[in-house]
């Protein structure tokens, strides 16, 4: 159960990085683009969504800043700073080289071992 | 840099908090706004929608608390609001919290007065510059006549001070010596120290004013020189600037000030320092204490191996023993405090034991509240506080009500410290100019409060919070807290035991004490007043002028109204110094190793000092220099030399080698007296008539006693104005012969009743305890206790069922205190007298009054118990 949960919040941290660095958003912009890039496959917990923006914000990978949302009201908007966009960078390297692995590794036949 | 960003987002978030929360609820908001918006643009309803957006959301106060947590905040932030809900839940119950903090204050106060003690004696360091390099070297043995003196011979001083390599110098000094000075004011008797010249520069202390003593200062001719202390020169010469070339008399000698020592210094303990030079001597060997500096860098044990050494190479003197040997570094503090130190610890132990017993009951006071916070915390547990976070809200709680404690236990503190140091004996409290409270102590209070918060909050915190919610929302308010009630009386079962402990010590002490005071000293001490004086050889240059002196102010003193009777003797019984040595016996033999004191007496000692005459006669005044020589001899100087003879009649001498002129004719036996003190055996006594005495050095120091009609007090001013018409330049020393005894008694009575305080505050506390553990206990039986007397139960039942628990809990107690007695005041056999550590008739007497006391503790509780009304308890269903 816990295990779980830490990878779904290493995972989280990385699509909010990713969705952040396309423009910035607000809080519920980062759950419809999440949910968008992902075609609806992704459910993601609206209440763990919060946690985390202030988390990597509190790290310095996405920095705030108060502004006007599509419909004319208050709203906080998110974007990756300098140290957020190298993360971002080393953590979707760090993904793809793990999912090589892991899909190497599932890929495996009889024959090749 | 992310570090920084770091910082501030976490300042942000503490110190504009507010701003924080309320972006936080407007980003939230703003969310499930949007969220509900979509829902409506999907052909929900807008109620619907809001409703379905709140859900879809999850829990937002959660939320918001994992928000706080990223950003770190929590802590700190949290701290606070457990400060203020703490201050609130405790200023809601005033009489509770009020009841702890006067319990916490009592022992926190006590520990901290005498921690403030024990800082100032024991751990201040000496006011020396690099005081931690200072020892003191002794190769005398550990125990003496006295106590225990450190010190080195001249002649291995000499030895020593040649070969040494560890010490960058050594000194040696005097201690306890006292001289009469006049010149300056009135004449008085101050202490001096005599020292070698390297005595201050091992200290590294020079005079604030003048110079130090140079080297060869104190060979004779050049001796003539004094350093004063800064007390000395504000007292006696009214902070004169112009005292250098001055000169003052010490006893009777001429000495030119060269300079005066800066504000504070006093070691050891004197006034006036006077050059000393250490010669070998072929007659006398001096043993004085040497201390030294060692050099940097270098261990006391390297300098310990050294003086072992130096120790197994020398040559042993005459009649000396290996064994009369012990090489020893020891720190230069401890040959004032080594004594004391002893009787410090036990008082510490005595305090934390008080502590302990306050903690049990404040433990069980917050225990009996958290039975009726069972519920608020079952909700708080439920509404998804963590138990952690409950047992810190508690422990917060716990440790507002201790630093309070500790807050007020200064204050008590600080007026027990005042008492402490006005009951002390005289005398007997070194460094007491050390004693403050300074920021140690503050510092130690602190400590001691917060760890005793999470002390005594502890076990009522686990308790509170075990996992009962389910249980304690079910049951709808009644406690159902039953594991509490055996934590309590663990609790006081310890408090009982603790208490025993304390009470059994005090008990010894106290016993100790009455039976030194009930020692019989030999001689009959009401009515007598005593007047000392010290002649010097100066101005009395010889036996007869000294001889003058004590008929002339023993036939003034006689003349006095009031004055019974007047007598004098050299060294006063219980004063703690005697003149030991041997005798020959005519015609017989000295048993091997009897010694014998030999006190110079007047006519009329014996009758002034109520010592009883057991055969033969007195002294008269014809027994003069000129009429044959007489003794009279104590009753175990008879019984030993001449079992089964009349003694009187019988003639020993006091030389070795007697002529024939040199036997005295026994005409006398008195009583034994103690004269080394209560404590010890009374001394086989040989007196001698002063006026047949021929050495001076028995007749300088001279203490004539006066008995009086009525008050001892009333002569006083009598015996002033006689010795001020005999010498004006004699100091003036009176006291009545009942005041001395009792500073000889003085340690054993500020022991006996320091213990007998604590122990006291103890038992308070416990019977306190054990009073609101009844109490409760018969508070949460009510409705039983109802029950069973509408179901025919006689109050008597009912005090036969609380008296059950009370008894159980008491003799646990007992059990436990008692063997913790036996096995603690073992720690107390050294400052017993004559009472075993293990006394029987005092364990017993202590473990009645305790059973009693924690008895009487009950008689509310019980009171209340059977009372109760059937019908009221029954209509709490």
């Amino acid at each position: 159960m816990d295990k779980q949960m830490d990878l779904l919040q290493g995972t989280l941290d990385m699509l909010i990085l990713k969705a952040v660095s396309l423009g910035p958003l607000h809080g519920y912009g980062v759950l419809l683009r999440i949910q968008q890039i992902s075609k609806d496959r992704l459910e993601i917990q609206q209440g763990s969504l919060y946690p985390a923006l202030y988390r990597l914000e509190h790290q310095g990978w996405i920095a705030s800043e108060w502004g006007e949302s599509e419909n004319k009201r208050r709203a906080k908007y998110y974007h990756l700073t300098a140290a957020g966009k190298r993360r971002l960078q080393t953590e979707s390297q760090k993904w793809n080289r793990m999912a090589e692995l892991i899909e190497g590794i599932l890929g495996t036949t009889a024959e090749e071992v | 840099m992310r570090i920084w960003n770091r910082i501030r987002s976490w300042l942000d978030a503490t110190l504009r908090r507010s701003r924080v929360e309320s972006e936080m609820d407007a980003e939230l908001r703003f969310h499930i706004e949007a969220y509900a918006e979509d829902l409506v643009r999907r052909g929900v309803v807008h109620q619907e929608a809001m409703r379905r957006a709140r859900i879809e959301f999850g829990g937002i106060e959660r939320a918001k608390e994992e928000c706080r947590d990223a950003r770190g905040v929590t802590f700190l932030e949290t701290l606070f609001q457990d400060l203020r809900f703490g201050l609130r839940m405790l200023r809601k119950s005033p009489g509770f919290t009020a009841v702890a903090i006067i319990t916490l204050a009592l022992g926190i106060g006590a520990n901290t007065a005498i921690f403030t003690v024990v800082n100032g004696v024991l751990l201040r360091p000496m006011p020396f510059p690099e005081a931690h390099r200072l020892f003191l070297v002794s190769l005398a043995a550990r125990v003496g006549p006295l106590g225990w003196a450190p010190g080195v011979s001249d002649r291995d001083y000499l030895a020593f001070r040649d070969q040494d390599q560890t010490f960058e110098r050594i000194a040696s000094f005097t201690i306890g010596t006292t001289a009469n000075m006049t010149g300056a004011g009135d004449p008085a008797q101050i202490p001096v120290a005599y020292v070698t010249t390297e005595f201050f520069p091992v200290l590294r202390t020079n005079p604030g004013m003048g110079r130090g003593f140079l080297a060869g200062e104190g060979e004779p001719g050049k001796d003539n020189v004094v350093v004063l202390s800064n007390e000395l020169w504000k007292e006696r010469f009214s902070a004169d600037s112009e005292v250098l070339g001055k000169t003052i008399r010490l006893d009777g000698v001429s000495r030119t000030v060269i300079g005066v020592m800066p504000p504070g210094f006093a070691f050891p303990d004197a006034k006036v320092w006077i050059p000393l030079a250490i010669r070998i001597d072929e007659h006398n060997s001096f043993t004085r204490p040497v201390v030294g500096r060692l050099k940097p860098g270098v261990a006391p044990q390297q300098a310990q191996a050294e003086l072992e050494t130096f120790s197994e190479n020398l040559p042993l003197g005459p009649g000396e023993n290996k064994r009369d040997r012990m090489p020893q570094i020891i720190p230069l503090k401890d040959l004032l405090v080594a004594n004391i130190r002893p009787s410090l610890l036990v008082f510490a132990g005595a305090v934390a034991f008080v502590l302990l017993i306050a903690c049990a009951n404040v433990a069980n006071l917050f225990l009996a509240r958290a039975a009726g916070r069972g519920q608020e915390m079952a909700v708080r547990s439920s509404l998804g506080a963590a138990r952690w976070r409950l047992v810190r809200q508690l422990l917060v709680e716990s440790t507002l009500v201790s630093l309070a404690g500790g807050a007020a236990g200064i204050l008590l503190a600080f007026w027990g410290v005042r008492g402490l140091t006005a009951l002390a004996p005289a005398g007997k409290v070194p460094r007491m100019e050390m004693i403050r409270i300074d920021a140690w102590v503050l510092a130690f209070t602190f400590g001691l409060s917060v760890i005793t918060g999470i002390v005594f909050g502890l076990a009522p915190a686990l308790q509170t919070t075990r996992n009962h919610a389910r249980k304690a929302l079910s049951k709808a308010g009644r406690s159902v807290i039953t594991g509490h009630e055996r934590i309590r009386s663990a609790l006081t079962i310890s408090e009982i035991a603790l208490s025993l402990v304390l009470l059994t010590g005090a008990g010894l002490m106290l016993e100790s004490f009455l039976r030194l005071r009930a020692v019989n000293p030999g001689f009959w001490p009401r009515s007598v007043m005593t007047m000392t004086v010290d002649l010097p050889d100066s101005t009395y240059r010889g036996a007869r002028q000294m001889q003058a002196f004590h008929t002339r102010t023993l036939e003034e003193l006689s003349r006095l109204p009031g004055v019974l009777v007047a007598g004098a003797v050299d060294w006063i019984p219980l004063g703690g110094e005697l003149t030991m040595g041997t005798f020959q016996v005519e015609g017989g033999r000295r048993p091997r190793g009897f010694m014998v004191d030999k006190p110079c007496i007047s006519p009329g000692y014996f009758k002034a000092m109520g010592i009883q005459l057991l055969l033969g006669r007195e002294f008269t005044e014809r027994d003069n220099a000129t009429a044959p020589g007489v003794v009279v001899v104590s009753q175990s100087v008879a019984r030993t030399l001449w079992p089964d003879a009349d003694p009187v009649g019988k003639r020993i001498s006091m030389e070795d080698e007697p002529k024939p002129e040199d036997w005295l004719t026994v005409v006398g036996v008195v009583e034994d007296v103690k004269q080394k003190g209560l404590a010890k055996n009374s001394d086989p006594a040989i007196y001698q008539p002063y006026l047949q005495v021929l050495s001076p050095g028995f007749l300088s120091h001279m203490t004539f006693v006066v008995r009086t009609a009525s008050r001892p007090e009333s002569v006083a001013t009598g015996m002033r104005t006689v010795l001020r018409d005999v010498d004006k330049n004699q100091p003036i020393s009176i006291a009545s012969m009942d005041s001395l005894i009792a500073t000889t008694t003085a340690e054993t009575r500020f022991q006996a009743r320091l213990l007998a305080t604590f122990a006291l505050i103890a038992l308070a506390l416990t019977m306190v305890g054990i009073y609101g553990v009844l109490a409760y206990s018969v508070a949460q039986r009510t409705q039983e206790i109802g029950v069973r007397m509408a179901l025919g139960a006689q109050s008597g039942d009912v005090l036969w069922m609380l008296l059950r628990k009370a008894l159980v809990l008491i003799s646990a107690g007992i059990l436990m205190g008692g063997a913790g007695a036996l096995a603690l005041t073992r720690l107390l056999t050294k400052f017993l007298f004559e009472v075993k550590a293990t006394d029987l008739p005092t364990f017993s007497a202590v473990v009645v009054f305790l059973a009693l006391s924690a008895l009487a503790a009950c008689y509310l509780p019980a009171r209340r118990a059977m009372r109760v009304d059937p019908m009221v308890a029954l209509r709490y269903e």
